[in-house]
């Protein structure tokens, strides 16, 4: 719709560009769709970066001399991401994602 | 209590380096008893008062303790119009996995609210198999909208809490009306 729209005025000043205009418009479109992939980066449970530690570890000293459990990510089938620390206590009491409401089931882990 | 201002007394008269040290270690350690539930809610109780409807407002009995608070709703339309209600909310040591815990401390003739207080918000129900219970996505801001809109748009008569009131509505709505503004009036007294 808009690509009509900008054809009266590309006709005005340069008659043969038109084709390259279409393009930059799909542009426009991706630029969209990265933004919102870095929300998702974000653990929705405690609002912070899923690739840091979750609020919960981030309260502890992090440095044990005994080699503690990393604080990792996990990837639910519905393609959300959160804290394993985070999402291992929500899914004891209510087994859905609490974004998107499916079941959760793990797709992978890792960082 | 007495142990720290003790230790604050002491401080002075310690030589230098060992002041820094002293400080920084207990510093460290108050950092480490932040519990994850106050750390949310610096964010959220700000978030909160950033996003206050007009017919909101948040009172604080103890500005350094952000889990308990008084949430004053005054609607601006329906049948509550022209009243004041009070509620109490608390936020659990377990926040943001249990939703907070709220209590009307107002009376007031209302399907969702009974008259001891008690509050049947879908988004406060810890254990729910939909979408509108609980869950760690959502924040304080959401709860006083929830608050807020019992009195507009999520009031609901189809599953009441107050039964006496629900059916006083589907009967009569000019008699629930009068109840409401009957309650209203005796609260001001
Ligand atoms: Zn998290
Ligand atoms: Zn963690
Ligand atoms: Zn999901």
């Amino acid at each position: 719709m808009s690509g009509e729209d900008c054809d009266p005025m590309d006709r005005g000043e340069n008659d043969g560009q038109k084709p390259d205009k279409m393009f930059t418009l799909k542009k426009w479109n991706a630029v969209a769709m990265w933004s919102w992939d870095v929300e998702c980066d974000t653990c929705a449970i405690c609002r912070v970066q899923v690739m840091d530690a979750c609020l919960r570890c981030q309260g502890e000293s992090k440095k044990d001399s005994y080699g503690k459990q990393d604080c990792v990510v996990v990837w639910g089938e519905c393609n959300h991401s959160f804290h394993f620390c985070c999402m291992s206590l929500w899914v004891k009491q209510n087994n859905r994602c609490p974004l998107c409401q499916q079941e959760w089931s793990i797709q992978r882990m890792g960082k | 209590m007495i142990t720290l201002n003790r230790k604050l007394k002491k401080e002075p008269i310690a030589p230098e380096p060992t002041n820094t040290m002293n400080g920084l270690t207990s510093n460290e350690s108050m950092v480490r008893r932040i519990s994850v539930r106050d750390k949310l809610l610096i964010k959220e109780v700000q978030e909160m008062n950033e996003n206050l409807p007009a017919t909101c407002s948040v009172h604080f009995e103890d500005p350094n303790m952000l889990s308990e608070f008084l949430l004053t709703v005054t609607p601006d339309e329906g049948f509550w119009q022209g009243g004041k209600f009070k509620f109490s909310v608390f936020v659990t040591d377990d926040y943001n996995m249990a939703p907070p815990r709220v209590k009307c401390l107002t009376r007031l003739w209302h399907p969702n609210i009974n008259v001891d207080g008690d509050v049947c918000l879908s988004l406060l129900r810890q254990t729910s198999i939909d979408e509108h219970g609980w869950a760690p996505t959502r924040r304080l801001k959401d709860v006083v909208w929830g608050l807020n809109a019992l009195f507009t748009d999520l009031l609901n008569f189809e599953d009441p809490l107050n039964i006496e009131a629900a059916e006083m509505y589907n009967k009569n709505k000019t008699e629930f009306q009068a109840k409401v503004q009957e309650y209203i009036a005796k609260g001001k007294r």
